[in-house]
């Protein structure tokens, strides 16, 4: 096991320098930071001036050896709009979205194999249909809308929740609601369908006929069984909340990094997108790591 | 009954929670479009910041009143005259100080104008001076000489757009502004809010907003409900779609005026008739209440109403389709490419319904029996099409553009937009520059009277390009406000024009 989480730390270092390398050459495809920065009526001299003062009349291959060197030194260099540490800029969003995914995803997992697994307990019955309806619904629906409608309905409707923003616990409801639907529908589809699966296999059966308790049976026998392809869809949505989640950042402004990198790229704001790449390009490589370990834990026969 | 308990229970709470986020009686909360990068006094021109800075942290020499119409007013200098040929001397006020408790005096003047111009920082100021250099010379503490190459006789004006850091402020961006303003920077959270707090050592008349919380949020509907809901005081700007409450939403002049810039060097646009053609062929009524706010108003000049020299006698040509028609025959029997297609250049998410409004007005240029084809590019490749160098071998353009001058006077956009040599301009007409060069030159009436003879000249005689729009926007104001917006607030937002009902 230890010889196989290295060759992943390996090949995930590679990865994410060539991701790096990519990244830093397509973003200079992307145009001049100066043309975007200064007003569209700035004198040749002020375009000059911005050019020079952020290095970027340097050969693209000097800029990118200035780099490395750089953040060899841990120096990500400053952000072009906020005039400040690059890092510092990511790591505060990223604060941000790693709560917002850490509870999302905590709460849809912890939901969705509960209901999942009593839905499939009883296929075809009131409560599996309800809760499939449900689900599918939220799988389906789109979030800018969910959002907008939640808004209208619980903070100008009912005054119960702020429309946005930050500051309270309960700034964080509608947020998190609107990030937990989608997930929670996909990966409580997935659950019901792997314990079906796994309610019709013989160790069941066995179980059954020597009488052992239903609620045994589901969350001691059957669950662990069924976990292996659930773990898989928890960590791609997990991962997609670690890049960000921009309609729900954009709508409650929450100052995740989702939102950050969109504004990066189209202010071309190079250093921020770098250090954004590679701080949530760990956070992704970490998560899947715990996986691989959440894989082991469960399945013994990953062990050798 | 335990369950209803708990509902109840939670229901309770979430109410006294609201409470929690609702204002405190004499603090706001301002909600804006865009998060701010900087909070740098030199970056207060440009409109996110300065309506959080501007006269609330950091205040200019000079201010323009466009709500009482008085004109150019005294802020930190009481009063100025011009002490000789392209020197203006600047009487400063004596009692006012900064939020860091240091005293207010010329030599903060003279380092914020060399801050301000100096090339180890990228700051906006130099946009509106052009190749204008400023020198200064402190005479005494109340008393600075400014002098500009060449002589800029708006140069009072000018200095509306020049903040007052101290002296000690370095030669970067700083995330501490200080200013002598009525309030100062007390909190700022990244990416969440911006706190400003009532000064009680401020020179003038204290406002009677003691916290003003500026907040972020890109959606303009949740901009609209936060308001609504009591969350917030002012949205500066809000969609159409939801300023749907005369109660709390105004529309204002945004300062902005829509229009088309011809490239007179090149044909069919080069013939008088041709650009007439294109003026007649457009109903611009139609647009305004349909795809534009009802408030649009049909544009003359480059320049608001508002604006110094801004001539009533110059009217909108009129929609004359047939009228069209016949010149284009007359330019097409004098040999001219009538036939070639002009491309008609737009900017994505310009403003609401850009695309819309284009095809519009494409549909009416056809029918006119122009050929058009419309293209468009978002923001850096627009500008490659909007300013100089234009690109090589390019065909007849029409380029579709919003111009921003909020700033009183048409020396901010006459140059860049119709001088020969202008970075925007699409004609080169020796008799123009002679004519913004005097204009420029001029002072007091003289100077009024040479601007209105311009616009009268570039649209009655010259032609030079299709003016469209005065544009609105919308803004959501909670009813315990008394605040009405006007033209100014697309550029800042002074809290002490806030009262309470």
């Amino acid at each position: 096991m230890g010889k196989k989480m290295m060759r992943r730390i390996v090949s995930s270092f590679f990865s994410l320098v060539a991701l790096v390398v990519m990244v830093f050459f397509l973003s200079r495809l992307t145009g001049d930071p100066a043309a975007l920065f200064l007003p569209i009526d700035a004198t040749q001299e002020m375009l000059d001036q911005f050019r020079e003062l952020h290095g970027l009349n340097d050969p693209l291959i000097q800029q990118f050896g200035r780099y490395v060197w750089d953040v060899l030194h841990l120096d990500f260099g400053d952000s072009i709009r906020k005039a400040r540490p690059a890092i510092d800029v990511v790591l505060e969003s990223f604060t941000w979205t790693l709560q917002l995914a850490l509870i999302t995803i905590a709460l849809v997992t912890a939901l969705a194999i509960t209901i999942g697994s009593v839905a499939a307990f009883r296929p075809g019955g009131l409560f599996d249909r309800f809760v499939s309806l449900v689900s599918l619904i939220g799988a389906s629906a789109p979030d800018f809308w969910i959002a907008i409608v939640g808004i209208v309905v619980f903070s100008i409707t009912l005054g119960w929740v702020p429309t946005s923003g930050t500051g309270t616990v309960w700034h964080w409801i509608l947020p998190v609601a609107v990030l937990f639907i989608r997930p929670f529908g996909l990966i409580l589809q997935v659950v019901r369908g792997s314990m079906l699966t796994a309610f019709g296999s013989a160790y069941v059966k066995t179980a059954r006929a020597k009488g052992v308790g239903n609620r045994s049976i589901i969350f001691v026998h059957t669950l662990r069984n069924a976990m292996l392809p659930v773990i898989t869809v928890i960590g791609d949505q997990a991962a997609a909340m670690l890049n960000g989640a921009v309609v729900v950042e954009t709508i409650f402004g929450f100052p995740g990094v989702g939102k950050l990198m969109i504004d990066s790229i189209l202010q071309r704001d190079f250093n921020v997108i770098l250090a954004a790449i590679m701080v949530t390009a760990l956070a992704i490589f970490v998560m899947n790591l715990l996986i691989d370990i959440a894989y082991t834990l469960l399945d013994p026969r990953l062990r050798t | 009954m335990k369950g209803k308990r708990l509902l109840l229970g939670l229901m309770m709470t979430a109410s006294a929670a609201a409470s929690a986020w609702a204002q405190e009686a004499k603090d706001i909360t301002v909600v804006l479009d865009e998060e701010v990068d900087l909070v740098e006094s030199c970056m207060a021109t440009r409109s996110n910041i300065g309506r959080i800075i501007l006269q609330n942290v950091s205040e200019t020499l000079t201010e323009l009143d466009v709500r009482n119409n008085k004109g150019l007013m005294p802020r930190l200098a009481e009063k100025w005259e011009e002490a000789s040929p392209g020197t203006w001397r600047f009487h400063l006020r004596k009692d006012a100080k900064f939020s860091d408790g240091s005293a207010f005096d010329a030599g903060d003047v003279k380092h914020s104008i060399e801050r301000a111009m100096s090339d180890k920082i990228s700051c906006e100021s130099p946009r509106y001076f052009g190749d204008t250099k400023l020198e200064t010379k402190v005479v005494d503490d109340n008393t600075i000489d400014i002098t500009a190459t060449p002589a800029q006789p708006i140069l009072p004006l000018l200095m509306t757009l020049v903040t007052i850091v101290p002296a000690e402020t370095p030669i970067e961006f700083t995330r501490e502004p200080i200013g002598t303003g009525p309030y100062k920077l007390t909190e700022w959270k990244a990416g969440q809010s911006i706190t400003l707090t009532r000064r009680d050592d401020y020179w003038g008349s204290a406002p009677e907003v003691t916290k003003a919380t500026y907040v972020f949020r890109a959606d303009p509907s949740v901009r609209a409900a936060m308001v609504a809901a009591g969350e917030a005081d002012i949205a500066p700007l809000i969609s159409e779609l939801d300023a749907n409450d005369p109660e709390m939403d105004f529309s204002y002049p945004n300062s902005e005026t829509f229009y088309m810039r011809l490239d007179h060097s090149i044909p069919p646009l080069n013939d008088k008739r041709v650009r007439q053609a294109l003026n007649m062929a457009l109903d611009r009524d139609a647009f305004i209440g349909t795809l534009l706010p009802k408030g649009a108003i049909k544009a003359t000049a480059i320049v608001p109403p508002t604006t110094l020299g801004w001539n009533p006698d110059v009217k909108v040509a009129p929609y004359d389709p047939e009228g069209a028609k016949k010149l284009l025959a007359e330019a097409k029997a004098d040999g001219v490419p009538v036939e070639t297609p002009i491309t008609i250049v737009g900017r994505t998410n310009n403003f609401p319904n850009v695309v819309e409004v284009l095809e519009a007005a494409q549909q009416m240029f056809e029918e006119v029996g122009f050929k058009t084809k419309l293209q468009m590019y978002e923001v850096a490749e627009f500008e490659k099409q909007y300013s100089k160098p234009y690109p090589e071998g390019r065909g007849p353009l029409l380029v579709a553009a919003q111009h921003d001058n909020a700033r009183g006077d048409p020396v901010f956009s006459m140059y860049f937009k119709y001088d020969s040599n202008g970075r925007q301009s699409g004609i080169a007409n020796p008799e123009v520059d002679k004519m913004i060069a005097e204009a420029t030159a001029a002072t007091g009436e003289a100077r009024a009277a040479d601007w209105k003879k311009l616009i009268a000249y570039l649209h009655d005689d010259v032609v030079a390009d299709v003016l469209l729009f005065h544009m609105v926007g919308y803004a959501r104001v909670n009813p315990r406000i008394d605040f009405t917006p006007t033209i100014a607030t697309n550029s800042q937002l002074q809290l002490s024009e806030i009262r309470f009902k």
